[in-house]
Formats: structure tokens, C-alpha cells, sequence
């Protein structure tokens, strides 16, 4: 058949954070056009919070999403302390920090068993993937249960913390719940080395994508972490996270509710894969010992191994999260005591506060007057970034196996899809392909 | 093997525009309910779904387009219980608390003016369809969206407390942070049941599980001013979170009246 339009179409695709849907226009065994609709329903979080004193804005921007909610907060508590010229203590720094590797661990883990997984070990559904895979649903139960106890105890509930503030905290963690964590910690390390092992196994369906630019926040230490003032590009430049706007562009596109964000013109790609490209050295051994011996240290960029990377990153996690604990519990002199935050007023200004989530850079902008109200905001999260990417990767994976089966087609990119971990923040699990004579 | 020879009450987890959070809580706790029942639709968490009538539906978001709307009142004719699930099912949370205009107009400040998307006002569903149980929070408490479920079960409806959070502070001896600390405490005017968490950990209540049984709007605002709190700042406090603006007619009669 010659001049045949074929239009794959994934109306709404499951096991992802919020609604989004994927089409592709092939015609002459060529892709035409790709679209990735996150149709989830808009809330406008840039608008909700102007006028809003800034201390209510981490319990508002939290709601932006579950799983990277303490994410949110910290972002935005970064930005306002910036503006208003607030220093916290290290304490408070390092139960930050804790706090947001509890998400990463939770998050992962969540993303890897839950989500991913039935991708790779054929379970149709939960009470399949509970009754018949009892070991792989055990390990994602205890980590995400370590990732939760970590964020209860500091932030007060598994997500939404209620207990991070502009300025500090409301209240300290105990020396015993602190050394609680410490032993499910260390519990939990033969989960995440079988977690990376487990995922090592799994041999690729689609081919390797095109070597993307990998946009990552240069730690702020000289460890591997997640909080940063620099942006590092594999393009081979830096810019501090104050310019965001000159090397990031968001435009909005006719079909989606998400923005697309490219960086100087080109796709980004954001996420575990792209800060092990870049700090990969900075691993702690056990960590660095299971990426070096994993594809991506061969400089396979293939996107599946997203979640490899991701559980490489559990391992490191685990390991800096003991290492917190630790040095708190060995320099415990401000540890228990009341730390009762004080309002900061009479300072107006802009800044920019940016973590590592889960899924990649998270920036926040706010503008605030004198009296501590915000006027601006603005925020562009880690899946608007990958989005420009994740079209560019369909179009390859479809081009290169144009000619193969159909429903192999459409899993292979439910599979891609779902390697990045969109947080569209699902229906009717419908895959359809639509053939006409045009 | 038991649903060999009764089948099990069948249950359905969806979700409208919200943070997913509810979503995370029921998958978090699903194992212990998946001895009790089946799960017929659960898209953030399994791939085969099926919109077929159900037990119960367990619905978390707030109607935020015609989408949402569609989906809302397929679920409604296919359940026998509808449970609004979180505060954005149940009052709309902070997409309806904190908005200050139109849809249309949120749209092309965010989007620029040519893009023209579908938005409906964010609201909670019991505006569009009747809601059988209601189960605030943001996020849910586990132990109470269990004992829901439980009760359900059991086929009687349960019951869900909505007085205020300061009585669960008291039975925990918190001190209290609106009186001693000072901070704006929105604990007097929101309703119970996730244990009086923020003033535990030493911080203000901000109200995150709607407003409790007769709240009193007008003598919180009055407090929170004498702390130190400009009105416009309270009565935005009061809102985030999706208290229904009728219970602000007291607050707003009393800030026109002092400004008289």
C-alpha cells in the first residue's frame, strides 16, 4: 500500500502520575508527527499563590504534587529564603536534605516496582504482581515504607510535610527517631543492591535514542546531591539557576496542557539518567560499584535504562541518608530543641530556588513585596522539560521499527513513555492503531 | 478459596485534577484491602481497567474541565457508593480555594492568549453528582479511609467526624500555638481527623481538611487579627484550602462593618 496514513494512538496511558496521552502520525512509513497530550486538567499554581503571604507557599506549592511534594517545598522555601536573605542553620540543611532523599527513595521505588516493573516481568495487575512476584512486591513495600518513615519523621506525614518552613523547622526529629531510621536504613540496603541487580538483567526492547543534552544542578558539595545553584549542560556550558530564563524556553503547545521546555533551541533530558552522566564519580562506592557496572557508565543512552539509574540512585540515597544521620546524631547539640520560625519583613525582591526531583530539575521563581506577599511566580517542572524529549524519542523508536508489529510497537512505547516517569499530575487503558487510505 | 464461591465486592480508585496523592494513599494501603475486595479500576496502578458497575468508586480531584465532568458521571452510573476521596474531591482544595478569576482568564495569563483550552471552574463533585461519603484531607488519613471501607462493606455508611482540630490537640496536651505562640492557627475553624498533626509538630494548622462542623469564622478572624494578622491575609488563610465562600459572609460583614 502506498501513501497509507497509520496514526498509533495511546488515548491514555496507565501507571503514570496524572493523565496523558500519546500520538503518532505515520504516513509512508515515515513519522509525520508526534504528540505527547498531558490532558490533565490545568490549575494554574503560578496564579493560585500571588497574593499569598509568603509562609503559606510551601503548603501550597506542595499540592502541585504528591510524590515530589517535599520537592515543592523545599524549591520554594530556597527561593523566598533567597530573597529574603534568611541563612539557615545546618541543621536545618541537612533535615532537608534527609527529608528529600526519603522522597527520592519513595518516589524510585514507586516508579521502578509499581509502575515500571509489570513492563518488564509481564504482571498484569496488582493482585498479580502482589500474589506471583512476592519478592519484587516485598522489596518495593519495605522501600517505599523506608522512603515514608524517613519524610513522617522529619516532615511530619509521608507527603505534604508539615513541618518544613520558610526559614527552619517547626520542630526537631528526636535522637531516637533519628536512630530508628538509621537501623531501617541499613535494613533496607540488600533491597536496593537487589533492586539495581534485578533491573541490570533486563535487556532492552527498543533501540538506543540519540545522545541527548543532559541538564543536571551541579551539587552544592562535593558528594552527589540533589540541591544546587548551578545547572551543568552535557553541551558543555554552565549558568546559575538565576538566568534560568536564558537557557530554558517554555512555549506553550496547541495540543497539551504541559509546556514544552527546550534548552538554547534543543530537547533536555532531565532526571536520574542525566545527573549520573554528570556525577557519576561523586557516587558513594556502593553505588558507584553498581554504575559501573551497569551499561550507562558504557555511555549507553538508551532510555530504558532510566530506571536502572534510578535505582542506582537508591543505593546512593540510602548511603548519604546514614551518613546524615550520622554526623546529626554525632554533633547533636541543637538537636530537640524548639525552633520556633519568626516572620521576616520589610524585604522585597525576585529569586530563583531549584532542586533534584525524582523526575529531574524543579525550578521555582517567586516575586515578592514588602509586605512578604507574592506578585510573581512562575515554575517549570521536571516533566514539562523532558516532554520535547520524549516526542523526539517516540519518533526514533517508531521510525527504527516501523515495520514491526503492530502491538509491539505500541508496548515498546508505553514502555518509553513510561522509563521517564512523567508526573502528569488513568481511564480506560485503550491502545489503538488507525489505518486509512488517504 | 473464598471468591470462587462468593465474589468479592468490587471496587474502583479514579481520579480527576488533583496532586494524585490520594492515589498514593489507597495504593499504599491496598494490601490490606485486597483480600476484601477486587479492584475492577485502578489506571495509576494497574493497566487493565474496566468502567463496569462497581461496590464502591473512590473519586480524588475536583472537577476541573468537561473531561473530568464526563468521566465523573460514567463513575456515578456505574457505583453503588461514590466516595469523594481528599480535600479536592470534597471541597476543591487549594485549585478552587486560591483562584482568583476566571478559568479563561488563568488560561491565557499561563498559556498566552491564543491557546484556548477547555476549563471549568475547579469545584468539589458533589456540585455535579450526589456524593455518597465524603472523606476530607489532603492527603486522607489511612486509618480513617480504611475504616470507611470497612464500614462500607459491612454495607452501613460511616461516620466521619468534623470537629474541630483543636479537640484532637487537647487530647494529645499540645500547647496551644495560637495562644502561646502566636502563630495563625486555623485548627478552631478545620475540621478533625488527621490527629492535629501541625500544632504536634509545633506548627500552625493551615486547614488543609476543610472547614469543621460550624465553623466560626467570624471569631477566628477576629483572633487572628488581634495577633497581628491583616485581614486580607486571614481571610486568604481561611480559603486556601476550599472553605466554601458562604461561611465568609460573617467575616467579610465584620471586616465592612469596622471599615465603615
Amino acid at each position: 500500500m502506498t501513501d497509507e496514513e497509520k496514526i498509533i494512538e495511546i488515548p491514555e496511558i496507565c501507571r503514570v502520575e496524572g493523565h496523558s496521552a500519546v500520538k503518532v502520525n505515520i504516513q509512508d512509513n515515515q513519522v509525520i508527527d508526534v504528540a505527547l497530550d498531558v490532558f490533565e486538567g490545568t490549575r494554574f499554581f503560578e496564579q493560585l499563590v500571588v497574593n499569598h503571604h509568603y509562609e503559606e507557599i510551601p503548603h501550597i506549592t506542595s499540592r502541585v504534587c504528591a510524590i515530589c511534594s517535599t520537592g515543592h517545598v523545599v524549591a520554594a522555601a530556597f527561593a523566598i529564603e533567597n530573597i529574603l536573605n534568611i541563612q539557615v542553620s545546618e541543621q536545618t540543611h541537612l533535615l532537608r536534605e534527609l527529608m528529600h532523599l526519603g522522597m527520592i527513595i519513595e518516589s524510585h521505588a514507586t516508579h521502578i516496582y509499581a509502575l515500571a516493573l509489570p513492563d518488564f516481568i509481564g504482571a498484569v495487575d496488582l493482585l498479580d504482581f502482589a500474589g506471583n512476584h512476592v519478592k519484587e512486591f516485598t522489596a518495593w513495600t519495605q522501600l517505599r515504607k523506608l522512603g515514608a518513615a524517613i519524610q513522617t519523621t522529619i516532615g511530619g506525614r509521608p507527603f505534604h510535610p508539615i513541618n518544613l518552613h520558610v526559614g527552619g523547622l517547626s520542630s526537631i526529629p528526636t535522637a531516637e527517631a533519628l536512630s530508628q531510621l538509621l537501623i531501617e536504613l541499613k535494613q533496607n540496603e540488600a533491597n536496593a543492591f537487589n533492586t539495581c541487580e534485578l533491573l541490570s538483567g533486563f535487556i532492552p526492547k527498543t533501540k538506543a535514542s540519540a545522545t541527548p543534552n543532559y541538564l543536571a544542578l551541579l551539587p552544592e558539595a562535593s558528594g552527589y546531591g540533589f540541591f544546587g545553584s548551578t545547572i551543568i549542560s552535557s553541551a558543555g556550558w554552565q549558568d546559575s539557576i538565576q538566568n534560568y530564563q536564558e537557557y530554558l524556553t517554555e512555549v506553550s503547545v496547541p495540543y497539551s496542557h504541559a509546556k514544552r521546555s527546550t534548552s538554547k533551541g534543543q530537547p533536555i533530558m532531565v532526571g536520574a539518567m542525566s545527573r549520573l552522566h554528570h556525577f557519576s564519580k561523586r557516587l558513594t562506592p556502593a553505588a558507584k560499584q553498581f554504575y559501573e557496572s551497569s551499561p550507562l557508565s558504557k555511555g549507553d543512552t538508551n532510555t530504558i535504562w532510566n530506571n536502572l539509574a534510578q535505582a542506582i540512585e537508591i543505593v546512593e540515597a540510602i548511603e548519604r541518608s546514614k551518613n546524615i544521620i550520622e554526623k546529626l546524631l554525632t554533633e547533636p547539640s541543637e538537636l530537640g530543641r524548639d525552633c520556633h520560625i519568626r516572620r521576616t519583613e520589610g524585604k522585597a525582591g525576585k529569586a530563583v530556588g531549584a532542586v533534584e526531583c525524582p523526575r529531574g530539575t524543579l525550578y521555582h521563581y517567586y516575586e515578592i513585596d514588602e509586605a512578604g506577599k507574592i506578585q510573581k511566580a512562575d515554575m517549570i517542572t521536571p516533566s514539562a522539560q523532558n516532554s520535547h524529549r520524549i516526542e523526539a524519542d517516540i519518533r526514533e523508536v517508531v521510525n527504527s521499527s516501523i515495520s514491526g508489529d503492530e502491538a509491539n510497537i505500541q508496548s515498546n512505547l508505553e514502555t518509553l513513555v513510561r522509563a521517564y516517569d512523567p508526573c502528569n499530575t488513568c481511564a480506560t487503558h485503550m491502545v489503538s492503531v488507525h489505518y486509512k487510505q488517504v | 478459596m473464598r471468591h470462587e464461591k462468593t465474589p468479592l465486592p468490587m471496587i474502583a480508585v479514579h481520579s480527576l485534577t488533583g496532586c494524585a496523592g490520594e492515589l498514593l494513599v489507597i495504593l499504599e494501603n491496598l494490601d490490606k484491602l485486597l483480600p476484601y475486595v477486587q479492584v475492577v479500576s485502578f489506571p495509576f496502578a494497574q493497566s487493565k481497567n474496566e468502567m463496569r458497575p462497581v461496590d464502591i468508586a473512590f473519586v480524588e480531584g475536583s472537577v476541573s474541565q468537561t473531561h473530568d465532568l464526563e468521566k465523573l458521571q460514567q463513575i456515578r452510573n456505574n457505583c453503588r457508593w461514590l466516595v469523594a476521596v481528599g480535600n479536592c474531591a470534597v471541597w476543591g482544595c487549594v485549585q478552587a480555594g486560591c483562584a482568583k478569576t476566571s478559568p479563561q482568564e488563568m488560561l491565557k495569563a499561563a498559556y498566552g492568549q491564543d491557546i484556548n483550552f477547555d476549563a471549568l471552574p475547579a469545584t468539589a463533585i458533589d456540585k455535579y453528582v450526589p456524593v455518597d461519603v465524603k472523606l476530607s484531607g489532603c492527603p486522607i488519613n489511612a486509618t480513617q479511609f480504611l475504616s470507611v471501607t470497612a464500614s462500607l462493606l459491612k454495607d452501613h455508611l460511616p461516620y466521619i467526624t468534623k470537629k474541630p482540630v483543636c479537640l484532637e490537640c487537647k487530647l494529645r496536651e499540645n500547647g496551644c500555638v495560637l495562644i502561646e505562640k502566636d502563630l495563625p492557627c486555623l485548627g478552631p475553624v478545620t475540621a478533625g481527623g488527621c490527629g492535629a498533626l501541625c500544632p504536634t509538630f509545633g506548627a500552625a494548622c493551615y486547614g488543609c481538611w476543610g472547614p469543621s462542623e460550624d465553623p466560626q469564622m467570624e471569631a477566628m478572624s477576629v483572633i487572628l487579627e488581634e495577633k497581628g494578622y491583616a485581614m486580607d491575609e486571614v481571610l486568604g488563610r481561611l480559603s486556601a484550602f476550599g472553605a466554601p465562600k458562604e461561611l465568609f459572609s460573617r467575616s467579610s460583614n465584620f471586616q465592612n462593618r469596622k471599615s465603615e
